[in-house]
């Protein structure tokens, strides 16, 4: 070998001395950590999500560590010990599957590190952490209802189709089985004829959508799981000429879910009749809050509810405020 | 051929000077090591927790996954190869072998048989794939790269759809305790993954440096034509190494799996990047006929030291994708100066 074991040992004794005498930089003392560990940045909710977090920390005195694991389970796992090596005092994260974050908790609990989950919740397991979420199977089955209702008073019986999110994701699940239970109630008026599998991803949703308008081109009722796919939408509608307000003939009875400001745009000119709205300040206030509380030795819930509200045409100027998605929108469009 | 590394070859026509020195260390194989204490030496003010025993617990829980991956990668790059299908063989297997053991209608649930059957079933599903792929590159005559990249497509994408029949959500979870002890039990205070790695790793050592089968690979990577002629079975031996390579992701599709208790379909999805920058910036060449299983594991160490303290440091994703890819890049064009050094020599 070309390196001897000489070299080699002094080089590397060399480099544990210069080691041993460098100075530790000063990290903020005192200041207490939080790790922000989020699986994606995909959509505004997420980016509002991870900004109000931070300047929320940030206000009160916190250190942050964030990291994104990009939808990779392991990786994520890996951020969580690097985060308990690091001594975090509590961690906030979102995962991407609900069974795969379960040895991240456990190893959290091991460390006694509070762990919260925003807005997602894990599978159920003995281990403890407290997840914020959204109540979503009521808030999709209100703004869908609101939807049946415009359908019913068409006098029409239409043909429905979803959007379905992740099915590792509960949310997800909970959404479709809001929307389902409305539909249910309106048999006579509503007959699903595609449930579109998304795994929220934008490119599958679209390509899911366009062959289901192209198998079903009478489908007049859409509710899509998530507002982040409102482009994909958009585009596939206008594709199918179907994408006109309210009030046109043709116009599709559209619900949506989270409350982005793309959501309030579309409600405001016509194109959407309802959405379902996670009160994402109120999520944000709850999981700090939730750290907080665990720190102190507080009892916390397993599960902590956002009950949201659905805005509808109807009631859109009386609640357009307490809509994440109109606070953004407001902010870009200034008077 | 060229088995023995070119290091060797070079090493009397070096002076003896500073520089030579220098230069004696860039083409040593030790270099990368060197480079991971530097690197520690270097980010250690800013990440003081990088020293501690923790930390170093976690570099070495972390690396086992992807070394053994990075040593099934070493022997196809060593044959002038590529496998891209390993994350692929990783998800495929996961979520097999946890349709076999899941508590939660697995095909042998709550049988004493249903762990050993699973591991049997995740082998079985990597060697298979492994040899789809050494069938279609030696018989089909097809380029490793287009045949692995198809698998890969394939064997994703039926990973996710046989999740579909074996799950309501889009995992297989509730896997038998006594597998997931897999990646949290040890012998003696040393952890089974790093048990199980480290033994994979001394056998493919000795395989490659010390049989006539390592012989005949680094022959067949170094020039197929002349291997052909001196009666290596060329074909045999590209094959082999491909089947090592679907055994090698099995064994860390178990470790995915135990590590994270459930059989997911993207599970390792995104190591192939890390997998092939690990054994090139060990040293091992993409052009074949050379590389060594101690420089892989010095590179995944690197690799793994690199991405630790970066989550340490709470550096976003996209940073460590850039200086992942820079590394790796940096790595590859060294292999090429490296290589052109010791050739004027």
């Amino acid at each position: 070998m070309a390196l001897n074991r000489r070299d080699f040992t002094v080089g590397a004794l060399t480099g544990l001395a210069a080691l041993s005498g460098m100075t530790v930089a000063v990290r903020a003392q005192g200041s207490k950590t939080i790790a922000v560990l989020f699986d994606g940045l995909y959509s505004e909710f997420w980016v509002a999500g991870i900004q109000i977090i931070r300047e929320d920390l940030k206000k009160r005195g916190f250190e942050i560590m964030e990291a994104i694991s990009d939808q990779d389970d392991n990786k994520q796992f890996e951020q969580v010990r690097a985060a308990i090596a690091r001594k975090v005092d509590g961690i906030i994260i979102v995962q991407t599957d609900s069974n795969a974050v379960i040895p991240a908790i456990r190893a959290a609990n091991e460390a006694d590190i509070p762990m919260v989950h925003f807005n997602r919740p894990p599978a159920p397991s003995d281990a403890f952490s407290v997840a914020i979420q959204a109540d979503n199977q009521k808030i999709s089955r209100d703004a869908v209802t609101y939807s049946c209702e415009v359908a019913k008073a068409s006098g029409k019986k239409h043909k429905a189709a979803i959007l379905i999110g992740d099915l590792g994701d509960p949310n997800a699940i909970q959404r479709r089985d809001g929307f389902q239970e409305a539909v249910d109630q309106y048999p006579d008026v509503i007959e699903v004829v595609a449930k579109i599998p998304t795994e929220w991803n934008a490119d599958t949703a679209f390509a899911g959508l366009t062959n289901a308008l192209q198998a079903n081109p009478d489908i007049s009722f859409l509710f899509t799981s998530s507002d982040f796919l409102i482009p994909q939408i958009q585009q596939a509608l206008k594709t199918a000429d179907k994408w006109h307000p309210v009030g046109n003939e043709n116009h599709v009875i559209f619900t949506g879910f989270d409350g982005f400001p793309d959501a309030y745009a579309l409600m405001k000119d016509g194109y959407m009749d309802a959405c379902g709205v996670q009160n994402l300040f109120y999520e944000t206030e709850l999981a700090i809050q939730a750290i907080l509380d665990l720190q102190e030795g507080k009892k916390v819930d397993k599960l902590l509810l956002d009950p949201g509200f659905a805005i509808t045409q109807q009631n859109i100027e009386e609640k357009k405020e307490e809509m994440w998605g109109y606070v953004l929108w407001k902010e870009k469009n200034p008077g | 051929m060229t088995a023995v590394p070119p290091a060797h070859i070079a090493q009397s026509a070096i002076p003896r000077s500073g520089m030579g020195r220098l230069l004696k260390l860039v083409l040593s194989e030790y270099f990368i090591l060197v480079l991971c204490l530097l690197y520690v030496a270097g980010i250690y003010p800013f990440v003081p927790e990088i020293l501690t025993w923790g930390v170093w617990s976690n570099i070495l829980g972390d690396m086992m996954p992807l070394l053994v991956v990075a040593i099934g990668q070493t022997f196809v790059l060593i044959v002038a190869g590529i496998d891209l299908s390993i994350t692929a063989i990783i998800s495929m297997a996961a979520v097999v072998g946890a349709s076999v053991m899941t508590g939660t209608g697995g095909y042998l649930s709550g049988s004493a048989a249903a762990v050993p059957i699973a591991i049997l079933v995740m082998l079985l599903v990597g060697v298979g794939i492994g040899f789809i792929n050494g069938m279609s590159i030696v018989w089909l005559n097809m380029p490793s790269f287009i045949v692995t990249l198809a698998t890969r497509m394939f064997f994703a994408g039926a990973a996710i759809w046989f999740v579909t029949f074996h799950s309501t959500s889009s995992s297989i979870a509730d896997l038998p305790r006594s597998f997931s002890n897999f990646s949290t039990g040890s012998f003696s205070g040393i952890p089974y993954t790093v048990l199980v790695v480290g033994m994979i790793a001394v056998v493919a050592h000795v395989f490659l440096s010390r049989t006539r089968y390592g012989r005949w690979i680094y022959a067949v990577g170094a020039n197929p034509k002349a291997a052909r002629v001196s009666g290596i079975p060329v074909e045999r031996t590209i094959m082999m190494a491909f089947l090592i390579s679907g055994a090698c992701a099995s064994v860390a599709a178990m470790i995915y799996a135990a590590r994270m208790q459930t059989g997911s379909p993207i599970a390792g999805e995104n190591i192939l990047l890390d997998v092939i920058g690990a054994v090139v910036i060990g040293g091992t060449s993409l052009f074949g006929g050379k590389g060594k299983i101690i420089w892989t594991v010095f590179g995944v160490l690197f690799l793994v030291i690199l991405d630790t303290s970066m989550k340490l440091l709470g550096a976003s994703l996209f940073a460590i994708y850039i200086i992942k890819g820079s590394v790796i890049l940096l790595a590859a064009m060294m292999d090429t100066l490296r290589n052109r050094i010791l050739a004027e020599r």
